[in-house]
C-alpha cells in the first residue's frame, strides 16, 4: 500500500496546531483573542467531547473580566513571587546539586537541542531556554518541518523528522511534563489552568503512541 | 477529561489551528530561523561538548567587592573565583563570593515587573510589562516634578557603590530630589563621624603588610570584614610569615580572637575606656612619640607647643588608670599595661576597631579615642600603622540638574536626636514618616534594601510600611521576595550583579589604588533590568534626558575619561583585564605632611586657627575674611589651603567632610563643645547599662562569614552552612538562669520576644548574649525561610528543596532592639540593648 502524502502531513499539520495552542497557553497571560477563541463553538464542543471543564464563569463572564482573572491566576501559578511553579524543565528534572535548578544543566541540554536544529532563541524572548512553552513551540515547529517534507513527498525527511521529534519528546518534554501538569492541577484555583494541564498530560500521552507508531511507519 | 483519541484529536486539532491563526497564539516566537535539519546547527566542542568563558568581573556579596573571574559555560554562569591580577585581593575570594553564583539561579527569584492587585502585604499579584511599569512610575513621578516638589519622592538605597550609586545619584539630581536615604547608620556611620571630626575625611585601613603590632576592639577580622579577603589574609601573612602579635580585644571568642596570641575578653561598651587607658600608660611611661603631636590639637588653644600637647593629653588621660579601667571593662590592669607597651614600643602599629566598639552610645567618642592611642605613638597614615584608604578616582559623565532641587528633613533622624549625622539616621526614617512633622514622600522607592529587616524593631517598620495613608506608594526594586517587598505596589525585577555593569572602586590594602569593573557574566534572567538602565528610561518618560543611554555607556565613558585607564585602553582593556592599577605607583601614606605654596592669589593665614585659605573661592571680600576670620565665614572649609605648623604650610588634616575645622587632628573639638558633647575623647558610660538588674543581660549581635545582613539567605550553600544563630551565652550566665547547652530559651524586653537554642561557653563574657544578625527570615525564598514565600510549599517541585536536611532558620534579634541613635553620630546602637533570658 503506497503512502497517504496528504494524510501524513494532514497528522503533522494537526499535531503542530495543537502544540501551538498549548505554547500559546502556557507562554504568557492570556489575551482577550484566546479567551475569545477558547468560547468559540468549535472549541466548545470538542471541549464538550472531551469534558474538558473551564467553568462557567470562562463562557459566562466578559471577556476582559475573564483574562484580568485569568492573568492574575497566571502569575500567582506560574510568576510569583512567592510560592510558583515554575515552568521550566531544569526545576523538575534534575536535582543537579550544583548551582542551582534553575538555568540548570538541563537548561543547556535543551538550549543545545534546539540549536541544533538551527533555530535560535530570539533577542526578544525574554524567558528561560527550556520554558514549557518554548518546549511546545519547538514541538510546533518540529512538526511543521515533518508536515512540509509530507508535502514534498520526502519520507526519509519526514521520518528523520519523527526521529528527532521522538529524540526530545524521550529525552525532554515526556518525563517532565506530566509531573508539572500533575503540579498545576493540584495548585490551580481556576478551572482553565486545571483543564490545560490535564489536556496537555493527556496529549503528552497521546504524542507517544502516535510518535513511535508514525516515526516507525 | 476523556482520553485523547483519533477523532478528538482531529477536532482539537482544527480548532487549535484556527486559534492560532486567528491571533490566539503566542503574541511572539521564543524561537527564530528556521529548521535546517540536514545542515546540522550550531556546531559545539567535539570533546567537551560544552563553550567555556572566562569573564573578569567583580563580587558584589559584601561592600568588599572583590575583583574575580566568573566561568560561563553554554550561557550558564558555573563557577566564580578571585582575579589572579587583583592586587587588592591577591587572586583570593571568600564564600560569600563564591557562593554569588546562587544569587542568579535561585528559584524564588523575582523575573517579571509585578503590579499589587490584592491589598498591601495580602500577595497577590499581577504580571506587568516593563512599559506598563514605567509608564505608571512615570505617572506618580512627572507630576511631583512639574508640581515643584520633587522632594515627595523618596529613593531608599542599601548597597550603593561606585557607578551603581553614580547613576543613581545622577538620575536622582537631574529628577531634583534630595530625598535621599542611604543605610549607614545601621552599618558604621559612628566611625566615619568620629574619623571625620579628626582627620576630615574616612575609611582608615591596616597596613598589614608591614606593621609590626595589631591590636583589634570588636571587629571579627578574619571572619568578616569591610575589607575583608584584601585586608584579613595580610594580617594572617604577617603573623605566619614574621611573627607580629595580635591582640583581640572582644565580648566574644570571635574566630579572630581564636587566632591572636590573646583573646582579651572585655564587657560591652568599654572599648574606648581600654584604649584611653593604654593612653594613660603610654603619656605616663614616656612611651609616645613626638612625631605626630605637631598635627594633634588637644586644647582649645591652636598654638601650643609639643610639650603644652603632651602635658595636656596627659592630664586628659589622667584618670583613666589601668586600675579604673579594669574597674569598669573587667580587662585586668596588667594586661591593659602590656598591651599599650608593645603597641607603644613597635616600630609601627595597627589599631583596629569596628562595629564592636562603635555601634553604642557615644560610639563616635569610642572611635576618636582610637585615633588618639594611633596618633600618640605616630601610627597614623605611616607604613605598618592605621593609615587613610586609598581607593579608585573615577571620573564619570554628569547628566544636568533639575532646577528645583529639594529634600524632606527625614534623613537626619528627629530634632536633637544626633548632633553630627554626617552619615545619616536612615534607621529613623520610616518612624519619620509615620511621625510626620517633616512630611511625607508620596512615593517611597527601595533598591538593594530591606528596611523592614534591617533595622531595629522591624515589626513597626513592617507595620508603617503596610499602611498606605503613611506611604501612598511602594516601588521596589529587588530580586527576591523579602520582608519589606511584601508590602510595595510594584516590585521591579533587578539584576544580580553578575549580570551588570560597574566601575567599582574599593580601597586597596596595600595603599595603592585599583581600578577595576564588573561587566555582565551572563544575560539578565527573564526579565530582569539593571537600574542603570532603567534611569534614562524613565528619564525619557518624565520629560529629561541623561548623559548616558545605559549602564554600560555609563562604564564606557567612564573608562575613556579616566586618566590612566584610558590609557591603558580605556573600556576595551577593562572588558578583556577587569583590573588595572598604575604600574609606577608608590604605596600612599604620609598626606599631612605634604608642603603646600600658599603664595596664590586669594590665599591669606587665619591668625586664630593658623589655616591658610582662600578668601577668594569662599566667596567673600578680603576684609570681610580678615574681620570674621576662617572659622567665621560659612563654607570656608571648603577654601581651606594649608595649615602653618610651626612656620610651615602643611596640607595637614583638611575639613573634607561637614565638619568645619582647622587642619589639626581635632582631638579638642570645638565642634563637639558647642553641642555639649566631650572636647577629648572621654569614657561615657552607656545609660542603659547603668543600674541594671540582677537578672539583666547585655544583648549583642554579630555577622558570620557566609553571610551578609540581608542579601544572602536564599543563597542556598550559605544558608547550608550557616542556618541557625543560637545565643552565646557564658557557662556562669547560664547556669544562673538553669539553662544547660542546647536548651530552648526566652530573650525578651519591653519591645517583644524571640526564642533561640543557648549556647553555653566560656568564649564569651559573663552577662552577654550574642546572637548573629542574618537569619530568622519570614521571606526571602524556600533557602532562606524555609518557606517558598509567602505561603509553605517551597519555589514548587524544585526538586533541591528536597535536599534541604537542616530544620532550623535561626530568629532575628533586631525585633527586640529599638531603634536608638548615638547622640553624637545617629549611628543605630546594636550593642546597647538590655535583656532577659529564660530558659522555655
Amino acid at each position: 500500500m503506497g503512502t497517504n502524502w496528504k494524510k501524513m502531513k494532514q497528522g503533522a499539520v494537526s499535531r503542530s496546531q495543537i502544540y501551538g495552542l498549548l505554547a500559546a497557553v502556557f507562554r504568557e497571560e492570556p489575551n482577550a483573542a484566546l479567551v475569545d477563541e477558547f468560547r468559540n463553538p468549535d472549541m466548545l464542543r470538542v471541549f464538550a467531547d472531551m469534558d474538558v471543564e473551564l467553568g462557567e464563569g470562562f463562557y459566562n463572564a466578559p471577556v476582559s473580566m475573564v483574562a484580568e482573572m485569568l492573568a492574575e491566576e497566571f502569575t500567582r501559578l506560574f510568576i510569583g513571587p512567592g510560592s510558583h511553579i515554575s515552568a521550566h524543565e531544569s526545576i523538575f528534572a534534575e536535582v543537579d546539586g550544583d548551582s542551582g535548578s534553575l538555568w540548570g544543566t538541563t537548561t543547556v541540554a535543551v538550549k543545545k537541542f534546539i540549536e541544533t536544529t538551527g533555530l535560535t532563541y530570539r533577542e526578544e524572548y525574554t524567558g528561560i531556554p527550556d520554558h514549557v512553552s518554548v518546549e511546545f513551540e519547538f514541538m510546533q515547529q518540529l512538526t511543521a518541518w515533518e508536515a512540509d517534507r509530507w508535502q514534498r513527498k520526502d519520507r526519509a525527511g519526514a521520518q528523520y523528522a519523527l526521529r528527532v521529534q521522538q529524540l526530545f519528546l524521550d529525552q525532554h518534554l515526556l518525563p517532565w511534563l506530566p509531573q508539572f501538569c500533575d503540579v498545576v492541577i493540584k495548585r490551580a484555583a481556576v478551572p482553565f489552568y486545571r483543564a490545560m494541564a490535564e489536556l496537555s498530560k493527556n496529549y503528552m500521552e497521546f504524542e507517544q503512541q502516535y510518535v513511535t507508531t508514525d516515526a516507525a511507519a | 477529561m476523556k482520553k485523547m483519541n483519533r477523532r478528538n484529536f482531529v477536532k482539537l486539532a482544527a480548532a487549535s489551528g484556527a486559534a492560532v491563526v486567528t491571533g490566539a497564539g503566542v503574541t511572539q516566537n521564543a524561537l527564530a530561523g528556521s529548521i535546517k535539519l540536514e545542515q546540522g546547527g550550531l556546531d559545539f566542542s567535539p570533546t567537551t561538548g560544552k563553550q567555556r568563558q572566562a569573564i573578569p568581573t567583580a563580587c558584589w556579596q559584601c561592600v568588599t567587592r572583590d575583583a574575580m573571574i566568573g566561568y560561563v559555560e553554554d550561557g550558564r554562569l558555573v563557577k566564580l573565583e578571585g582575579h589572579p591580577d587583583s592586587i587588592r585581593t591577591m587572586g583570593k575570594l571568600c564564600a560569600k563570593g563564591q557562593a554569588g553564583v546562587n544569587q542568579v539561579y535561585f528559584p524564588d527569584r523575582i523575573l517579571y515587573p509585578m503590579l499589587r492587585v490584592g491589598k498591601r502585604g495580602e500577595h497577590k499579584w499581577k504580571r506587568i510589562s516593563w512599559d506598563e511599569a514605567l509608564d505608571l512610575v512615570a505617572s506618580k513621578l512627572k507630576p511631583l516634578r512639574d508640581a515643584g516638589t520633587p522632594e515627595l519622592f523618596m529613593y531608599h538605597y542599601g548597597r550603593h557603590k561606585a557607578s551603581q550609586a553614580a547613576t543613581m545619584y545622577d538620575f536622582m539630581a537631574a529628577y531634583g530630589t534630595k530625598t535621599i536615604g542611604n543605610h549607614t547608620s545601621v552599618c558604621e556611620a559612628a566611625k566615619w563621624v568620629g574619623q571625620e571630626s579628626l582627620w576630615g575625611g574616612m575609611y582608615d585601613n591596616w597596613d598589614y603588610d608591614k606593621t609590626d603590632y595589631v591590636v583589634i576592639f570588636g571587629s571579627n577580622q578574619f571572619e568578616t570584614h569591610t575589607n575583608h579577603i584584601p585586608t584579613s589574609q595580610r594580617l594572617i601573612r604577617a603573623m605566619v610569615d614574621r611573627n607580629v602579635p595580635l591582640y583581640v580585644f572582644d565580648v566574644r571568642l570571635t574566630n579572630t580572637a581564636a587566632k591572636a596570641n590573646q583573646w582579651v575578653p572585655i564587657k560591652v561598651g568599654h572599648d574606648g575606656l581600654v584604649m584611653l587607658s593604654m593612653c594613660n600608660v603610654i603619656m605616663n611611661e614616656d612611651l609616645y612619640r613626638k612625631d605626630h603631636f605637631k598635627f594633634m590639637r588637644v586644647t582649645e588653644n591652636y598654638h601650643d607647643s609639643v610639650d603644652e600637647k603632651i602635658a595636656a593629653v596627659k592630664a586628659n588621660v589622667a584618670q583613666y588608670t589601668p586600675e579604673f579601667a579594669e574597674k569598669h571593662s573587667g580587662v585586668p590592669a596588667d594586661t591593659i599595661r602590656k598591651i599599650a607597651r608593645g603597641f607603644a614600643k613597635a616600630d609601627s602599629a595597627c589599631l583596629v576597631t569596628y562595629r564592636g566598639t562603635v555601634m553604642h552610645y557615644h560610639g563616635a567618642d569610642q572611635e576618636r579615642a582610637a585615633m588618639l592611642l594611633s596618633a600618640i605613638t605616630n601610627n597614623l597614615d605611616r607604613a605598618g600603622g592605621r593609615v587613610m584608604g586609598v581607593g579608585a578616582s573615577w571620573k564619570h559623565p554628569s547628566s544636568p540638574k533639575a532646577r528645583i532641587q529639594k529634600g524632606l528633613h527625614i534623613k537626619d533622624g528627629f530634632k536633637g536626636e544626633a548632633a553630627y549625622p554626617t552619615h545619616h539616621v536612615s534607621h529613623q526614617i520610616l518612624p519619620m514618616i509615620k511621625d510626620g512633622h517633616e512630611g511625607r514622600p508620596r512615593v517611597y522607592w527601595w533598591s538593594c534594601y530591606n528596611p523592614a529587616f534591617i533595622n531595629g524593631d522591624n515589626k513597626e517598620t513592617q507595620a508603617i510600611m503596610q499602611d498606605e495613608e503613611l506611604m501612598p506608594f511602594l516601588i521596589t526594586s529587588t530580586i527576591v521576595y523579602d520582608e519589606s517587598s511584601q508590602f510595595a505596589d510594584l516590585i521591579l525585577p533587578d539584576v544580580t550583579y553578575l549580570e551588570r555593569w560597574d566601575w567599582e572602586d574599593m580601597v586597596s590594602a596595600n595603599q595603592i589604588a585599583e581600578y577595576y569593573i564588573r561587566q555582565p557574566l551572563i544575560k539578565p534572567l527573564g526579565e530582569a533590568r539593571c537600574q542603570g538602565d532603567v534611569w534614562p528610561e524613565l528619564a525619557k518618560r518624565i520629560g529629561f534626558e541623561l548623559a548616558y543611554s545605559s549602564k554600560e555607556d555609563f562604564v564606557r565613558q567612564s573608562c575613556e575619561m579616566t586618566p590612566g585607564v584610558r590609557e591603558a585602553g580605556g573600556f576595551e582593556y577593562m572588558k578583556k583585564h577587569g583590573v588595572w592599577h598604575d604600574p609606577e605607583a608608590e604605596p600612599n601614606y604620609g598626606f599631612y605632611e605634604a608642603k603646600v605654596d600658599v603664595s596664590g592669589d586669594g590665599i591669606i593665614l587665619d591668625e586664630k586657627t593658623g589655616v591658610y585659605w582662600d578668601y577668594k573661592k569662599a566667596g567673600v571680600s578680603k576684609s570681610e575674611a580678615e574681620s570674621k576670620g576662617y572659622l567665621g565665614v560659612e563654607g570656608a572649609k571648603n577654601a581651606y589651603v594649608a595649615q602653618n605648623i610651626d612656620g610651615t604650610a602643611y596640607r595637614a588634616y583638611p575639613p573634607n567632610t561637614s565638619f568645619t575645622k582647622a587642619g589639626y587632628l581635632d582631638f579638642y573639638s570645638d565642634n563637639f563643645a558647642r553641642k555639649g558633647l566631650p572636647t577629648f575623647p572621654t569614657y561615657t558610660p552607656i545609660p542603659e547599662h547603668q543600674d541594671m538588674a540582677e537578672d539583666e543581660l547585655h544583648l549583642t549581635t554579630y555577622k558570620v562569614a557566609v553571610h551578609t545582613h540581608s542579601r544572602t539567605a536564599h543563597c542556598k550553600w550559605l544558608t547550608e552552612i550557616k542556618h541557625d544563630n543560637p545565643g552565646w551565652i557564658n557557662t556562669i550566665t547560664a547556669e544562673k538562669r538553669g539553662i544547660k547547652n542546647g536548651d530552648k530559651i526566652r530573650v525578651f524586653n519591653e519591645l517583644g520576644e524571640i526564642t533561640t537554642t543557648a549556647y553555653v561557653t566560656e568564649g564569651i563574657y559573663p552577662g552577654v548574649i550574642a546572637i548573629s544578625h542574618h537569619l530568622g527570615r519570614r521571606h526571602s525564598g524556600v533557602y532562606g525561610s524555609g518557606q517558598s514565600s509567602p505561603i509553605d510549599g517551597g519555589a514548587a517541585a524544585d526538586p533541591d528543596v528536597a535536599n534541604i536536611w537542616w530544620k532550623k532558620h535561626g530568629t532575628h534579634p533586631n525585633a527586640i532592639i529599638p531603634n536608638s541613635s548615638d547622640p553624637i553620630s545617629g549611628t543605630q546602637r546594636w550593642m546597647d540593648t538590655v535583656v532577659r533570658v529564660a530558659k522555655v
